[in-house]
């Protein structure tokens, strides 16, 4: 859905989080937003994108959160507003330019919209941005709903504009991906001109180099703007309070969390006794407003996800003002009330604030608990796995059956990705990956394995990446592997696109953010220009890959590169199409028998292929099967047939 | 240690089947107890009938975990626990059964009349004379034999035509997954199958013959003859490689031997020249299996053979093969032999017999001191004689 010319000032229509913010970004007239897809921020950058037209809105997936961030950058110092999007650990990656880029300042409006995963519902942390606005010194703001996710989005910008800096707006997975109604605002006219103005002085902000030095002025310079910021924060609208004059208990939060509490106070029908201050300007927290509200309680609850970030302001300030604001007791994470890691839930927060006041939480009612487990019942078990089809399957069952076959104790550095499902999931990916950290950190691991030879580490070492992870992370890894001749053999799963965060375009793929055409980066051309040996294998041939891969862990060291090629069965010239008509032999499988035990159900995995209990023999499922043909080469009695599918 | 001791010893290492567990397990005990204990023979008994386990080089590994409990992989493997003195009267003459070589018919001094044999083949050609005699003669049609594979592996195969197998000769010292090839080809169309054998492979053939036929899914039966080869020890494929790569190119290497155990070497036969190393870096590449392997003459084949010792000395002993007879069927092979003028005789110099018996005493010896969990080299072991 496109946000901008379907709807009309004025109209109510219900967005998503990550729509309500690019429709803010687009009523400040934002010129120039870049991204890197990751989850729950993707959908930002993809919905601008559908909006985006030459010279009146350029969007980009960028290599990666750093190169996006400088990017975005580029055109603040052009004078146009700006923006760059990624979810929480990209704000890592993009830190060391954040770093310089606070210290230097902006000009046109510029903001960082990430997206947090408390719970990691779909990251392998639950890292929290919101500690990157202390660290850097820049304004932060929580949208706590639909439309404050837009209204915040859009002042972010004139924020950024009046203290010179860039802004921090900070989204999570049930505000990105929740709904609601938004009232849309005027969208600006198309236009604006870039240029960058550089002849001038270095003290001067307006016309001359954009620069981090000298540090001691500018960080001082910085430190006026936050000031300056604190004072916008003391009158915002976005901090809100609900309650009683004096309750009984405050209780201080943000973001999502600001939901979970209402619907916890009034699960306990406490509206009387509990006060709730939401700032939506957390840092810094405006100090005379959070004063008053102490001031009027005793007993303080900060309710917010994974560390004490709120919570540590709050009692510094009120150590800070004890004199005034009396002595308090504070509740939070400290001391346990609320844990410091994952989610939270209308639940956790209600039993909390029952705990503190000595009320009770209703329970349940006994008959809706049964009719609960009754649902939960009907539900399909389903285990985590790749998708029939996928090429990740078939490329991890012959990089298993190499390791194994080589003997030596080799294993598989992992990255992010679909194909990371391999260090967790026996049914993806039969547990062959053994590490799995940041992107790019695989092949960095095993350039640092492969040097280990020395101190008699014999195993073979083996890093895999996807290609969206080898563009954004992998390359100075690659390079340092290449350059110390570390014993590693690299192998690049191209599946030709960004699969798991849904098909965003990467420099391998020859098609833009904004769906025009664009040079793509070779891989293979890469890594051989680097001096690296590189083989093309399709995964899909099991025992040419994995004969491959047992020739390239013999005979002499140094860094060689496989690239698995292959597309998601998801990827759009795919999907919905079948190569083979696949069909089992009910007379050759050998079932439950000494002989094969179930192989392609039990272990293969493909969601393609079923069991019948009845029978004793295994069965194509034709709904699920995506026709790939690649378990008819792990059958051991060749009982799986593969016939060419006819071309519709 | 007297003789009744060691017989005391083994009996014990190799028997108790039900409480060490014979018929009893699956992946998960072949795995713990064989792969995982540096026991496994690289035999190849365990692969080709199932998806889980494959050979690879000179090593037989899992791919995948089997949940099944029992599986034919546990009760092929040589190196699983099985009452071998059970197996022995279940498949022998009782009254042949001598406690140091096994069942015994008769011991013979032979070798291959065909010059050209002779010239491709280990010591006297007896092996390969015998196995294209038993093609020919329509005995069995088709032989897994171990021919020369890729750098130091042999390659298993299955042959049929005679003249291929009469080029397959020479001992490789890396062990081949012959019984896995064994498990492909009673697959396949042949009908008698005859198998050159180590004595670990002749033991893995020996336990599938005595299982039932449901079993084996069928098959065993095709299993004519067995020919077995002395055998001190066979060596890791990785660790010799790694030792003569240092002194010659590999690609050059015709063949090897030991020599009698005064040498203390191993000879490699190189295009060029003769190299001779040390059995003292040689013994460090046995493999870890083989140490704890008490059967020196295959002493479950229909019959065995090895080097002959003789009194003109190695040159000339190197021509000739020492036969221990074990069955109807081997006899009748060698007597067939004979009148067909396929192999010469000797007459078997005296004390040639007692001095096998002390060798593969010996070897007994050895490993009855050895659990049956591989527990690292430091022993050094002497090749046959
Ligand atoms: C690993 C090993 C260790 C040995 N140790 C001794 C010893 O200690 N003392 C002793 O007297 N003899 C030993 N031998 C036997 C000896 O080397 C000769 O094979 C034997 O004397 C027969 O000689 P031949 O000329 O008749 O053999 P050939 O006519 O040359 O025939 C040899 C046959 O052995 C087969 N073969 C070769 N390598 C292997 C292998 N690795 N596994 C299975 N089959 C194979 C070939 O396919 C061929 O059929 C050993 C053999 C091997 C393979
Ligand atoms: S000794 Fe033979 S049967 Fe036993 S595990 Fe090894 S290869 Fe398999
Ligand atoms: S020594 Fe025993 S285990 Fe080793 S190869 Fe020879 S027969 Fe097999």
């Amino acid at each position: 859905m496109s946000i901008d010319n379907e709807h009309k000032e004025g109209a109510e229509v219900l967005f998503m989080g990550n729509e309500a913010i690019a429709r803010g970004a687009l009523e400040a007239g934002v010129r120039v937003a870049a991204g890197y897809p990751g989850t729950p921020s993707s959908e930002i950058i993809e919905t601008l994108s559908r909006s985006a037209k030459e010279g009146s809105l350029y969007v980009e997936w960028s290599t990666n959160e750093k190169v996006a961030m400088e990017v975005a950058a580029a055109a603040s110092f052009a004078g146009l507003r700006s923006m760059c999007v990624m979810k929480q650990n990209g704000v890592n990656v993009a830190s060391d330019f954040l770093l310089h880029l606070t210290g230097s300042g902006t000009r046109g409006g510029m903001i960082l919209v990430t997206c947090d995963d408390p719970g990691a519902l779909s990251s392998v942390n639950e890292g929290e941005s919101r500690h990157f606005a202390r660290l850097m010194e820049i304004p932060l703001l929580e949208p706590a709903d639909f439309q404050e996710a837009k209204e915040m989005t859009r002042w972010a910008f004139t924020l950024s504009e009046e203290i010179r800096n860039i802004v921090m707006v900070r989204s999570v997975t049930r505000m990105s991906h929740a709904s609601g109604n938004v009232v849309l605002g005027p969208l600006p006219p198309a236009g604006g001109t870039a240029e960058f103005l550089c002849d001038g002085p270095i003290s001067d902000p307006e016309q001359g180099p954009i620069i981090s030095a000298p540090v001691a002025e500018k960080h001082r310079l910085q430190q006026d703007k936050v000031r300056k910021a604190v004072s916008l924060f003391e009158k915002s609208l976005f901090n809100t309070y609900t309650g009683p004059k004096k309750p009984e208990l405050l209780v201080i939060t943000s973001s999502a969390c600001r939901l979970y509490t209402r619907e916890a106070v009034s699960m306990l029908a406490a509206e009387d006794r509990v006060g709730i201050l939401k700032l939506g300007t957390t840092w810094p927290i405006p100090p005379a407003l959070v004063k008053r509200y102490l001031t009027a309680t005793e007993k303080i609850l900060i309710v917010e996800e994974v560390l004490p970030f709120l919570e540590d302001q709050v009692k510094i300030l009120a150590a800070e003002q004890v004199r005034e604001t009396g002595i308090k007791t504070f509740f939070g994470k400290n001391d346990g009330t609320l844990p410091t890691t994952g989610e939270l839930n209308p639940d956790l927060v209600a039993e909390a604030i029952g705990r503190i006041l000595g009320i009770e939480p209703k329970t349940i009612p006994a008959a809706y608990g049964e009719k609960l487990r009754m649902l939960a019942g009907l539900i399909p078990r389903r285990e985590q796995t790749f998708c029939p089809g996928c090429p990740h399957r078939a490329s991890y069952w012959a990089i298993r059956e190499a390791l194994q076959r080589d003997g030596r104790g080799g294993f598989v550095c992992g990255d992010i990705g679909c194909y990371a499902m391999a260090c967790l999931f026996p049914a993806a990916g039969f547990y062959t990956c053994k590490t799995l950290h940041a992107m790019g950190s695989g092949i960095g691991l095993a350039s640092g394995f492969g040097k280990l030879g020395s101190f008699g580490l014999e195993q073979p070492v083996i890093a895999v990446c996807g290609d969206s992870t080898f563009y954004h992370a992998a390359i100075p890894a690659l390079i340092n592997a290449i350059h110390q001749d570390a014993n590693v053999i690299f192998i690049a799963l191209d599946n030709s696109g960004t699969a798991m965060t849904g098909f965003q375009s990467h420099p391998g793929i020859d098609i833009n953010a904004m769906g025009n055409a664009s040079p793509m980066v070779d891989i293979a051309a890469l890594c051989k220009a680097m001096g690296a040996p590189v083989v093309v294998e399709d995964p899909f041939a099991l025992k040419e890959t994995r004969e491959t891969l047992n020739s390239l862990m013999e005979g002499g060291g140094g860094l060689k590169v496989l690239i698995l090629k292959q597309s998601c069965a998801l990827s759009p010239e795919k999907k919905g199409k079948k190569r083979y008509l696949m069909q089992v032999d009910e007379l050759l499988c050998k079932g439950d028998a000494c002989g094969c035990n179930r192989l392609c159900t039990r272990i293969f995995r493909c969601p393609g292929l079923l069991w019948d209990r009845n029978k004793g023999k295994a069965q194509i499922d034709e709904v699920i099967c995506a026709g790939c043909g690649v378990c008819a080469g792990i059958c051991p009695a060749e009982a799986i047939r593969c016939e060419e599918a006819p071309v519709s | 240690m007297e003789l009744g001791k060691v017989m005391q010893q083994v009996k014990e290492r190799d028997a108790a089947p039900a409480e060490k567990g014979e018929g009893l397990g699956g992946q998960k005990e072949l795995e713990e107890m064989v792969l995982k204990a540096g026991l496994c023979t690289g035999c190849g008994a365990c692969v080709n009938i199932c998806p889980y386990q494959a050979s690879y080089r000179d090593k037989t590994v899992t791919l995948h975990s089997c949940d099944l409990t029992r599986g034919r992989c546990y009760d092929f493997c040589p190196r699983t626990p099985a009452d071998l003195g059970a197996l022995q009267r279940k498949l022998y003459d009782e009254s042949d059964i001598t406690p140091e070589l096994g069942a015994m018919r008769g011991f013979f001094i032979t070798r291959a009349t065909d010059t050209a044999i002779r010239r491709q083949s280990q010591h006297g050609g007896t092996v390969t004379a015998l196995i294209t005699l038993a093609l020919r003669e329509g005995l069995i049609d088709a032989a897994v034999l171990a021919g020369e594979g890729e750098g130091l592996l042999p390659q298993a195969v299955t042959v049929s035509d005679p003249e291929t197998a009469g080029r397959l000769g020479k001992s490789r010292f890396v062990v081949s997954p012959t019984v896995a090839e064994f498990n492909r080809a009673i697959r396949t169309e042949c009908r008698q199958i005859g198998v050159v054998a180590t004595p670990c492979q002749a033991l893995a053939l020996a336990k599938m013959r005595t299982q039932s036929v449901t079993a084996t899914e069928g098959g065993i039966e095709k299993l004519q003859l067995v020919i077995g080869l002395f055998c001190g020890w066979a060596l890791s494929w990785r660790d010799l490689s790694t030792v003569l790569k240092e002194k010659m190119d590999l690609a050059s290497i015709t063949g090897m031997d030991i020599p009698p155990s005064r040498y203390h070497t191993l000879e490699v036969y190189t295009r060029g020249e003769t190299i001779r190393i040390s059995l003292d870096e040689i013994n460090l590449c046995v493999r870890e299996s083989c140490h704890s392997c008490g059967d020196m003459t295959a002493e479950f084949s229909d019959l065995s053979v090895g080097s002959a010792r003789l009194p003109e000395g190695w040159e000339t002993a190197r021509q000739w093969n020492q036969v221990i007879v074990r069955t109807e069927r081997g006899l009748d092979l060698l007597e067939l032999a004979r009148r067909r003028g396929i192999l010469e005789f000797k007459e078997v110099p005296g004390g040639n017999l007692e001095k096998l018996k002390a060798a593969s005493l010996n070897k007994k010896r050895v490993a009855a001191t050895r659990p049956s969990v591989g527990n690292g080299s430091g022993d050094s072991y002497r090749q046959a004689g």
